[in-house]
């Protein structure tokens, strides 16, 4: 066949059983990422409702305790208020923690929306700062903010970037020892990003992340200290959810550390962007 | 008896947690654990203030603004939810609350809200 043409032959009762295994193989393999899917939709619907559930009662054990606290059932003396502070204490951490096993379930489920809003970052951070008030006081951490006045306003989904905010600040005061500082530092940079972005970053003179566990501490339920006996407890799911709303918005994030030389968690919004 | 505030949440557990806290500050209490039974509610205990759940066991807490006869002055709708976004929020707005509370709501926050909004 000197003409280019492919040579045809009639097909032989070989080829006929080759198909028809390789079809009934892509049936199985079909079958199988069918069934994978379902498993994984059930466990997400699974952990929406059990969180759901968690909350309710709890909701109920904190409100009750508090009417204790306040008095209005009866006279309660300084070691009884102490013992229930630590009740609703206790309860509005475990609260936090189902609020984050719901949000997770509910960006696995399906696709996250942005809300978005024109905002000043200088307010978030305000607001941010302000929500750990007490801890920082208590830890004696020097909290520095370091936002330039003149930062334009910026479009995203106001609750999604707060959230992040609020999850790398609360890493960064949960894992500082006392006397130690932790900042917040916002400027705009152009380069690298497809715009020009915030950059933001939340930084510690805490223990810091070795850099083998830089990728890990982002993927879901990883813990840099898996033990049981762990001293610092949590979801696991924190980085997690703030890389998918960082993501979410175009942007990235990703953290500079070493073990003894605290940590630099950055991120980045872009200011025009595409649909992500 | 002070003001009526009907609580409209399925959970037991919390409405016996309003209830003494309202009461021990003068309001007068009435439960309502779904958006059918407080429809009927609402004609023989007419709220000065709503404290409604969205999520009740037949459908949206929403739907009980619609309950309210268009003659009389509406009462005040206060949203507890366990929902903390902006869309929830704007959801609540659109539909004429007066403010939304998340769960759970310090005891003090509520109160002070609940002297606000009869204010």
């Amino acid at each position: 066949m000197g003409d280019g043409s492919i040579p045809v032959r009639d097909m032989t009762r070989e080829d006929d059983e080759r198909i028809w295994r390789m079809e009934a193989e892509l049936a199985h393999a079909q079958r199988l990422v069918g069934d994978l899917r379902d498993r994984d939709a059930l466990k997400t619907q699974f952990l929406s409702n059990i969180a759901h559930d968690l909350r309710t009662p709890l909701t109920a054990i904190i409100t009750h305790a508090e009417i204790l606290r306040d008095g209005i059932l009866g006279k309660v003396n300084g070691r009884q208020r102490e013992s229930i502070n630590t009740i609703i204490t206790g309860g509005r951490q475990l609260l936090d923690m189902i609020a984050e096993i719901l949000l997770y379930a509910k960006g696995s489920g399906e696709p996250l929306m942005l809300t978005e809003s024109e905002f000043f970052f200088a307010d978030i951070v305000d607001q941010v700062c302000q929500l750990n008030e007490s801890l920082v006081a208590k830890k004696e951490l020097i909290l520095d903010r370091r936002v330039p006045p003149n930062l334009p306003s910026i479009s995203g989904d106001k609750d999604k970037i707060m959230h992040v905010l609020l999850n790398l600040l609360g890493n960064a005061l949960e894992f500082t020892p006392p006397g130690g500082s932790v900042w917040i530092e916002a400027q705009l940079v152009t380069g690298h990003e497809p715009s020009t972005s915030l950059l933001v970053e939340v930084g510690d003179t805490g223990r810091g992340i070795a850099p083998d566990h830089h990728e890990l501490i982002f993927r879901e339920f990883a813990q840099v200290d898996a033990s049981t006996s762990r001293a610092h407890h949590g979801t696991g799911l924190g980085l997690t959810i703030a890389r998918r709303f960082v993501e979410l918005h175009g942007g990235r994030i990703w953290v500079e550390s070493d073990l003894g030389k605290g940590s630099r968690f950055f991120f980045t919004i872009p200011l025009r962007r595409t649909e992500a | 008896m002070g003001a009526r505030v009907l609580v409209i949440e399925d959970s037991v557990l919390i409405t016996s947690a309003l209830q003494i806290l309202l009461e021990s500050h003068g309001y007068d209490v009435r439960v309502s654990r779904t958006v059918a039974d407080a429809t009927r509610a609402i004609s023989d205990f007419p709220p000065h203030v709503v404290l409604v759940d969205l999520t009740l066991p037949d459908g949206d807490g929403l739907a009980v603004l619609k309950a309210f006869p268009e003659t009389q002055p509406r009462p005040k709708i206060l949203v507890m939810t366990g929902q903390d976004d902006a869309a929830t929020r704007a959801r609540c707005a659109d539909a004429g609350c007066d403010g939304v509370l998340i769960k759970p709501v310090p005891i003090n926050d509520l109160i002070e809200v609940m002297a606000s909004v009869i204010a």
